[in-house]
């Protein structure tokens, strides 16, 4: 799944964006002016179809596509705002402020309903989607009072613009049309700023976002009102046009999955790809219907199916993927990756910056995992401007350290304390809490996000200081171009080596402007030069004022960058100080070459 | 007393029905690692063969699982070659949810381009016709169902646990890489597991033809109860399954008769959600988490 997005382009590729908008306009264009060319009702009504399928399709692509949370269930939002505009109509309130209402509650009910649900992934949530909507669809069959059961609501027929329901067809065509531009429009928005780069970030890899002081269940929860809110709104309108509704049909999976379903094959995560989707779709369905009748029952469904079926296995990232293929290969890229050789960091300041006073205190940190007690009473500090080495064999819980002292793994006992700054001194709790102080973070395992581009891969870091796009842009131009990554800003972050995506995992947490930075093996598996070079960068990081604690097994790299050493075996400290003390303590020679080396020695 | 005894055996009963349903689903997920959405559908395909076969050839519909099994057998391998296999390596789960998702909603339509919409009733033979236990009663076709359900699970055990292909097959679900060094023809194993998935709900079309009407969609009035058999008993689990089934049937059940015949949903699927929240895991599975590296 490929989420293309609409900013990411160089400026070189403002032609094909260009083109790209001129099609878009046509394709909107004809949608409008086609039906009332050709003035036929049956191909007006086929029209305000496709608006509407591309209004829940695009709604639905917030939450399906952008936070790649895949609802199967969002009949649930639709059917809400069909009742709820529906009831209220019925008591007398138009339909466009009813429209209002139902998405209120539709937003209200999407939050309460998907909280619980963000725990699970993929086939879980899209089953308790499911479960849930079957749950609505009951509930409406049985509350009869409310709803009219099986036999469903009628709308009073009041004519004219205030009650959403007319004689003729244009003005349906016109509201859909609206209301389609409307959640297209949004839909854009939120994938152009910050909101949507959280989104796919969330979606791509959880922990890196959280690591980049993203709140991710808040900005999902947002995704999910902002689509279930659209969604109703919608439902409203259809259930006007439609002027009769019923539990089956509205709260119904086969709707959800054609929702669902148009997003896929138009280009799932793409703004406009939906759109693509209802528009080449729709026609299939309503032609069928109209002109085959009965015979055709089950026809456009099949065909539905077979398709999805072949977007799946030929092209999964819907004709948008297409269209991007297309235009990709004739766009000229910024410039050939490998020809500009990575030059990493301004040249650094001689001599070592002094060392200030703390600025990390961990005391007695604890852990265990079931029987097995990874750290016990783990204690140092972190001084201003230092750079503290991490090292251990393998299993003496360097990594479970820097979880701890990053919020990802809560401690069994003991406390991190981190001074911000004001000077004060703090104990943040959740990586968030530990982003906004100024820790950032990298992984062991490289966490990038892969379907994003390099350059959006550091935005999202950067967003944590900048929250305008522009800016975060900017900066993450600056950090790619320190950290020797301008070259690749446009390409994919899955298409990069090891050493480049070590180095992106380090850009993105620079882009942070982190005040302490904790780097887990940012050297392991590359090579001797990229390893000189990333010496070369942690010591130009430090001399900006960043704290660094570093996790390393490349001996000479750690030796000649810390200040202290720090050497962990077993969960427990069993030697610190400056490197060429440590190399020398007895137990560190012990617990990395063994005690029979030490007997062959003496 | 008499009432809830009547309930509580009727539970059971529906349990043996949702369990061989059930079956094949978990055993799919918990090897091949894939929900498959249609296999609701593939229920219902089974149904009508065995309408089919009923009402064209006179055969009695137990009989018919002869020819049903093998025609299951060969579509649910064909599924796995053909279009989960190419899409085992994509990373991106949302790709396998819609492949099913697609192969459902296309069987369930051209049921409906073929049949219509109508319900077809096969021919039932007897067996919907009760015998007494004590006060209880059964349908002599629920009794058979529930029998058939409980040797399939125990013989899918003995089939995994003492033959070749089973060891090979968990061999498979347990860690692919690993399986693969031994010599084990992974892809293959898949095929073979996802046919035996499908053959399985062949068996359970063959045997509930006969006592419930067959519609385009009488696929997926099933399968939502056996996804929630499958999470509650946890996933891949066979045993799990038809405990969980046992467990859902009850509560089908009894919440039919002291809540209201129509809410009986709601008390399913609210368990259901329950379980997919509180323990993700199932209620017998185990949680599998190896890796404290990333979080």
């Amino acid at each position: 799944m490929t989420a293309a997005s609409p900013l990411s382009l160089s400026r070189r590729q403002g032609l094909a964006v260009r083109q790209g908008a001129i099609a878009l306009i046509i394709l909107l264009g004809l949608v409008l002016v086609l039906p009332v060319m050709i003035g036929d009702a049956f191909v007006y009504h086929v029209f305000v179809t496709i608006c509407i399928f591309a209004a829940l399709s695009t709604a639905w692509n917030i939450v399906g596509g952008y936070a790649g949370q895949l609802s199967l269930g969002h009949g649930i939002f639709y059917g809400i705002g069909a009742y709820v505009g529906m009831m209220l109509m019925n008591v007398g309130v138009t339909p466009w402020l009813g429209m209002f209402a139902s998405a209120a509650i539709a937003a209200l009910v999407a939050m309460v309903i998907s909280y619980p649900c963000f725990r699970l992934r993929g086939p879980f949530f899209a089953l308790a989607t499911i479960a849930l909507l079957e749950v609505f669809r009951v509930l409406a069959l049985h509350f009869r009072d409310i709803t009219g059961g099986a036999t469903g609501m009628m709308v009073p027929l009041n004519i004219g613009w205030e009650w959403m329901i007319f004689r003729e067809r244009l003005p349906s065509l016109l509201i859909a049309f609206g209301l389609m531009l409307v959640t297209l429009a949004v839909a854009w928005a939120v994938r152009s700023r910050r909101f949507g780069f959280y989104l796919v970030a969330t979606r791509e890899r959880e922990s890196a976002a959280r690591a980049a002081g993203v709140d991710t269940v808040r900005v999902r929860l947002m995704a999910v009102a902002v689509s279930a809110a659209l969604t109703a709104m919608v439902g409203t309108f259809h259930a006007m046009y439609l002027t009769f509704i019923e539990p089956e049909s509205v709260f119904s999976l086969t709707l959800s999955i054609q929702i669902a379903m148009f997003a896929l094959i138009g280009g799932i995560g793409t703004v406009f790809g939906p759109l693509l989707g209802a528009v080449l779709l729709v026609p299939i369905t309503e032609l069928a219907r109209g002109w085959l009748g009965a015979e055709a029952i089950g026809l456009h469904g099949f065909v539905y199916g077979a398709v999805l079926v072949g977007v799946v296995l030929f092209m999964p990232n819907g004709i948008s993927g297409l269209l991007d293929r297309f235009f990709k290969t004739r766009a000229p890229a910024r410039t050939a990756p490998g020809e500009v050789a990575a030059v990493a960091a301004a040249p650094r300041a001689s001599g070592n910056p002094q060392i200030g006073e703390d600025v990390l205190r961990v005391s007695g940190l604890q852990k265990s995992f079931g029987g097995l007690r990874v750290t016990r009473d783990v204690s140092f500090t972190l001084r201003e401007g230092e750079i503290l080495g991490l090292i251990g064999p393998n299993g003496a819980g360097k990594t479970t350290v820097f979880n701890m002292i990053s919020g990802f793994l809560e401690q069994d006992a003991g406390t991190v304390e981190v001074r911000s700054t004001d000077g004060s001194w703090r104990t943040p709790v959740t990586p968030g809490d530990f982003a906004a102080i100024g820790v950032g973070r990298t992984f062991q395992i490289v966490q990038p996000f892969a379907a994003m581009t390099v350059e959006e891969n550091i935005m999202v870091g950067a967003f944590h200081r900048h929250a305008d796009v522009h800016e975060a842009r900017d900066h993450a131009r600056r950090t790619a171009e320190r950290m020797g990554l301008a070259a690749y800003l446009d390409m994919e972050a899955r298409s990069l080596t090891i050493g480049g995506l070590k180095r992106l995992e380090v850009a993105r947490v620079m882009a942070m402007e982190p005040r302490i930075l904790l780097l887990d093996e940012v050297m392991a598996g590359i090579n001797q030069t990229d390893v000189r070079r990333a010496v070369d960068l942690m010591l130009s990081i430090r001399d900006g004022g960043v704290s660094i604690i570093a996790i390393e097994h490349v001996m000479q790299a750690v030796m000649s960058l810390s200040d202290r050493v720090l050497v962990l075996n077993s969960g427990e400290i069993i030697a610190k100080g400056s490197p060429g003390e440590v190399v020398r303590d007895q137990t560190v020679i012990e617990a990395y070459l063994g005690k029979e080396y030490i007997d062959a020695q003496t | 007393m008499e009432t809830f005894l009547q309930v509580a055996v009727n539970g059971l009963m529906l349990g043996g029905l949702f369990a061989i349903v059930a079956v094949g689903l978990t055993l799919i997920f918990g090897i091949v690692k894939v929900i498959n959405f249609a296999h609701g559908e593939f229920l219902m395909v089974g149904m009508y063969a065995t309408f089919l076969l009923t009402t064209g050839l006179g055969m009695h519909p137990y009989v018919t699982a002869a020819a049903v099994v093998p025609i299951l057998f060969v579509i649910g391998a064909l599924t796995q070659r053909f279009i989960i296999q190419p899409l085992l390596a994509a990373h991106d789960e949302h790709i396998q949810i819609f492949a099913t998702v697609g192969i459902s909603t296309a069987l369930i339509n051209l049921a409906l381009l073929l049949f219509g919409a109508d319900i077809m009733s096969t021919p039932s033979y007897g067996l919907r016709s009760s015998i007494e236990i004590g006060s209880v009663r059964i349908l002599t076709g629920q009794a058979v169902i529930f029998v058939a359900a409980s040797v399939l699970v125990f013989g899918l055990h003995l089939f995994m646990s003492r033959t070749l292909w089973g060891r090979a097959i968990r061999a498979v679900a347990q860690n692919r890489a690993a399986a693969q060094l031994m010599g084990i023809n992974v892809d293959r194993v898949y095929v073979l597991t996802f046919g035996i998935g499908a053959a399985c709900v062949g068996l359970a079309a063959s045997l509930v033809a006969p006592l419930y009407p067959t519609s385009p969609t009488t696929g997926t009035y099933f399968v939502l109860t056996a996804f929630v058999v499958v999470v509650l008993g946890g996933l891949g689990s066979l045993g799990g399954a038809f405990v969980g089934a046992m467990v859902i049937g009850l509560i089908d059940s009894l919440a039919g008769f002291y809540i209201g015949s129509d809410l009986r949903e709601v008390a399913v699927f609210a368990v259901f959600l329950l379980i997919l929240i509180l323990k993700p895991s199932g209620l017998f599975g185990k949680q599998l988490n190896l890796s404290h590296v990333s979080p």
